[in-house]
C-alpha cells in the first residue's frame, strides 16, 4: 500500500471536513463559526478538484472549484461584515445569547 | 377566420390581459374599471362562444415548455369548449351583475382582477390536455377562490372561510397532483389523450391509486362528501362570486375531472360504486341541512352541494351525459338563483331569511326569476333541471344500486320542499324586515333576464347537447336526437315516481304547519344537520391535533446553530446508510 497521491487528498478531504464540521458543532462565537466554514468549504473544493483527477475531467473539476472559490469569498465577507455589526449593535458574539426563538 | 388554437389562447389570455390591466391601474376611477372589466370578460366570452363550431378531437397547439412540463397542448373538445362557454358566459354575467352589486365598494381592483384571473384559469383548466397544466390551472382557481371569499379582509369569518376553503381544495389537488406524476412516470408524458387510450398500460395497481386520488381531488373541489364543509362558509364572499365560482364554474371543476377520465378509470374495481356512493351521500345530507338552514346564501350553497352530488352520482352510474346535461342546466339556474338571491340580500340588507318576508312586492322581476330558478332547481316540468334530473335519476336507476336510487329520489323530494321553503320565507308572507327595500339595479336585471331566459330553454337543444360533446362523454354510442331523449324521459315510469315524490315534497311543506308532529319525531335529524353532522366538529379535531403536534415539535427549533449542524451530520449519515443498504 504505497501513499499516492490521489489517497492522501482523499484523507487531506475528510480530514478538513471534519475539523469544519466539528468547529461548527462546538464553537459559539461567530467570527469562529466562519473561520469553521471556510475550513469545510476548502475541504469541499479539494474534493472537487480530486473528483475531477479521477474521472478524468480534469477542467470540469477546477472550474467548480474556483467557482467556489469565489462564492465561499463572498458568503465570508458578508458573514464578517455581520459579525461586526452585531458586535456593535448586542454587544456580543454568543450565538445562543443572540438567538431570539422562544425556549 | 382565426383558427381554434387562436381562440383557445385567446379565450384564456384576454382575461388575464384584463386582470393585469385592471391591477396595475389601481383605484383611480369606480366607471373605469366596472367598464374594464366588463369589456374583456365580454372579449372573453366572445371567444370562447367562437370555438364551439371549430370544437376539434385531437390535441391542437404543442408547444415545449422544458423538460419539466414536457408539450404544453389544449384539447378544445365538445366536453371542454363546453365548459369553457358555461365558465366565460355566466363570468361576463357576473362581472356585469357587480357593476351595480359593487358600487361604492373599495379596492374594486383586487375584485374584477382575481375574477378575471379566475375566468382565464377556468377556461385554461378545461381546455389544457396536458395533466400537469391542468394541474396548475386547478390551483391557480383554488388561489382565486380564496382570494375572493376573503375579500372583505377586515371581516374574521370571511377571512378564516377563505383559508378553511383554501386548505380543503388544497388536501384535493395533492390527489391530482399524484395522479399526474404517476401518469409521467409510467407513461413517460402528461398527455391526457395518450392516457385516455391507453389506460390499459399502466400497472393495475397504479391506475387505482390514481382513479382515488382523482376521487379525492374531485371530492375536494366539487365540495363532496367528506370534505363538503368548505362551500357553505365560502358564502361569505361577495354574491357575483358565488354564483360565480361556487355554483356555476369552479366547483364543477371535479365533476369535470371525473367525466373526463371516465373512459381510464371505468373498470378500477369499486372505483363506479366509490364515486356513486360519495355522490348519493353527499347529495342526501346536504338537501337535509338545506331544509334547516335560515341563511338564505347557506341554503343555496347546500342546494348547490346536494346538486353536485347528483352529477357526481350520475358519473359512478355511468350516465355521462346525464351528469353534463345536468351540470348545464345547474349552472345557467344555480346562477340565476344566486344572483337573484344578491339582489335581495343587497336590497333587504340581511341574509337571515327569518327577517324577509313579503319582498315581491318590491322586486317583482326578481321574484319572477327566482321562482322560475326555483322550480327549476325542485325539478319542475317544463324547466331545464327536471329533464336533467330526471336523466340523472333515469342512469342511476339503469348502472348503479337500487339503495343509491332510493336515496336520490328521496333527495328530490327534499330538494322541492326547501326550495318551497326559501322561496315562500322570502317572498310571501308579512314583512318581517325592518329596512326599506329598493329595487335591483338596472345592471342586475340586464345580468338576471338571460339566466332566466337559460333556465327556461336549455333542455330543448338535449339531442344537440349531445351530439356537441361528442366522444369524450357519448363514447362509441350513438347520440339520440332531442325529441328522442326528451320522449324518453316524459314517458318513464321512473318520472313518474320521481314528480310524485317531488309533489310530495311540496305538499309536506304547504303543510309543514300541521305535519310539526312529524318535524319533532324528527327533530333528531333536524338537530344534526344543523351542526353539519359533526363534519365541523372534525374539522376542529384537526385543527387542534395540528396545532398541538406543531406546538411539540416547536423543542427541535431551538436556533442554536451547533443543534442544526448536528441535525444536519445525522440527515447525512442517514441518507448515506439508506443509500449503502438500498445499493446493495
Amino acid at each position: 500500500m504505497s501513499l499516492s497521491l490521489p489517497l492522501l487528498s482523499a484523507v487531506a478531504v475528510l480530514g478538513l471536513l471534519g475539523i469544519g464540521l466539528l468547529g461548527l458543532l462546538v464553537t459559539r462565537n461567530l467570527i469562529k463559526v466562519v473561520v469553521g466554514m471556510q475550513v469545510l468549504v476548502k475541504g469541499a473544493m479539494l474534493a472537487l478538484v480530486l473528483a475531477g483527477k479521477l474521472s478524468g475531467q480534469i477542467q470540469t473539476g477546477q472550474t467548480l472549484a474556483l467557482t467556489v472559490i469565489v462564492a465561499d469569498t463572498i458568503v465570508s465577507v458578508v458573514a464578517l461584515a455581520f459579525a461586526v455589526q452585531v458586535r456593535r449593535q448586542f454587544g456580543t458574539l454568543d450565538l445562543q445569547a443572540l438567538s431570539t426563538l422562544r425556549r | 377566420m382565426p383558427t381554434i388554437s387562436t381562440l383557445a389562447i385567446l379565450s384564456i389570455a384576454v382575461p388575464w390581459l384584463g386582470a393585469v390591466v385592471i391591477w396595475l391601474l389601481r383605484d383611480r376611477e369606480a366607471w373605469v374599471q366596472h367598464a374594464l372589466a366588463v369589456a374583456f370578460a365580454l372579449a372573453g366570452a366572445v371567444a370562447a362562444v367562437a370555438m364551439i363550431p371549430l370544437r376539434t378531437e385531437s390535441n391542437v397547439l404543442d408547444f415545449p415548455l422544458g423538460a419539466a412540463f414536457g408539450q404544453v397542448t389544449f384539447l378544445p373538445d365538445g366536453l371542454a369548449v363546453f365548459l369553457a362557454v358555461v365558465a366565460a358566459v355566466i363570468g361576463s354575467l357576473a362581472v356585469i351583475f357587480s357593476v351595480d352589486y359593487m358600487k361604492g365598494e373599495k379596492q374594486l381592483a383586487r375584485y374584477y382582477a382575481y375574477v378575471l384571473f379566475f375566468i382565464g384559469s377556468m377556461v385554461g383548466l378545461v381546455l389544457s390536455s396536458n395533466l400537469l397544466v391542468v394541474f396548475v390551472f386547478w390551483e391557480i382557481t383554488a388561489l382565486c377562490s380564496y382570494a375572493l371569499i376573503s375579500f372583505y379582509n377586515d371581516d374574521p369569518k370571511a377571512v378564516a372561510a377563505g383559508i378553511k376553503a383554501l386548505i380543503i381544495t388544497q388536501v384535493g389537488g395533492i390527489g391530482l397532483l399524484a395522479g399526474a406524476l404517476f401518469l409521467f412516470v409510467y407513461q413517460g408524458s402528461y398527455d391526457v389523450p395518450t392516457f385516455l387510450a391507453n389506460a390499459g398500460k399502466i400497472p393495475a395497481n397504479v391506475l387505482a391509486l390514481m382513479a382515488f386520488g382523482f376521487l379525492v381531488a374531485a371530492a375536494a373541489k366539487s365540495a363532496q362528501f367528506p370534505f363538503q364543509t368548505w362551500l357553505p362558509d365560502a358564502m361569505e364572499a361577495p354574491t357575483p362570486i358565488s354564483a360565480l365560482i361556487h355554483a356555476a364554474t369552479m366547483v364543477n371543476a371535479g365533476v369535470y375531472l371525473l367525466a373526463r377520465f371516465y373512459p381510464a378509470f371505468e373498470a378500477v374495481p369499486h372505483w363506479k360504486l366509490a364515486v356513486l356512493t360519495v355522490g348519493a351521500v353527499t347529495a342526501l345530507m346536504a338537501a337535509l341541512m338545506a331544509v334547516v338552514s335560515n341563511d338564505l346564501k347557506r341554503v343555496l350553497a347546500y342546494s348547490t352541494v346536494s346538486q353536485l352530488g347528483y352529477m357526481v352520482y350520475a358519473i359512478g352510474a355511468g350516465g355521462l351525459f346525464a351528469s353534463q346535461f345536468h351540470l348545464l342546466s345547474h349552472a345557467v339556474f344555480k346562477a340565476l338563483l344566486f344572483l337573484s338571491a344578491g339582489a335581495i340580500i343587497h336590497a333587504a340588507g340581511t341574509r337571515d331569511m327569518r327577517e324577509m318576508g313579503g319582498l315581491g312586492r318590491q322586486m317583482p322581476l326578481v321574484r319572477i326569476v327566482m321562482i322560475v330558478g326555483g322550480l327549476a332547481l325542485a325539478g319542475i316540468p317544463i324547466l331545464n333541471g327536471f329533464w336533467s334530473k330526471e336523466l340523472v335519476l333515469e342512469a342511476g336507476h339503469e348502472g348503479g344500486p337500487y339503495w343509491a336510487w332510493l336515496i336520490m329520489v328521496f333527495g328530490a323530494g327534499l330538494t322541492a320542499l326547501y326550495t318551497l321553503r326559501f322561496i315562500t320565507m322570502v317572498f310571501y308572507g308579512e314583512p318581517r324586515g325592518k329596512a326599506h327595500v329598493h329595487d335591483a339595479g338596472p345592471a342586475m336585471k340586464v345580468a338576471l333576464v338571460p339566466l332566466a331566459l337559460g333556465t327556461l330553454t336549455t333542455w330543448l337543444i338535449a339531442g344537440e347537447f349531445g351530439a356537441f360533446l361528442g366522444k369524450a362523454v357519448t363514447g362509441e354510442r350513438p347520440v339520440e336526437s332531442t325529441a328522442a331523449v326528451l320522449t324518453q324521459v316524459a314517458t318513464a315510469p321512473l318520472t313518474m315516481v320521481a314528480l310524485a315524490v317531488v309533489a310530495l315534497g311540496l305538499i309536506a311543506w304547504w303543510q309543514h304547519e300541521r305535519l310539526s308532529g312529524v318535524a319533532t319525531a324528527l327533530g333528531g335529524i333536524g338537530t344534526m344537520a344543523r351542526n353539519s353532522f359533526g363534519f365541523e366538529a372534525i374539522n376542529r379535531g384537526v385543527i387542534a391535533a395540528t396545532e398541538g403536534a406543531a406546538e411539540s415539535l416547536r423543542g427541535t427549533q431551538n436556533g442554536i446553530l451547533n443543534w442544526n449542524v448536528m441535525a444536519i451530520l445525522v440527515g447525512l449519515v442517514v441518507v448515506l446508510a439508506i443509500l449503502a443498504l438500498g445499493g446493495a
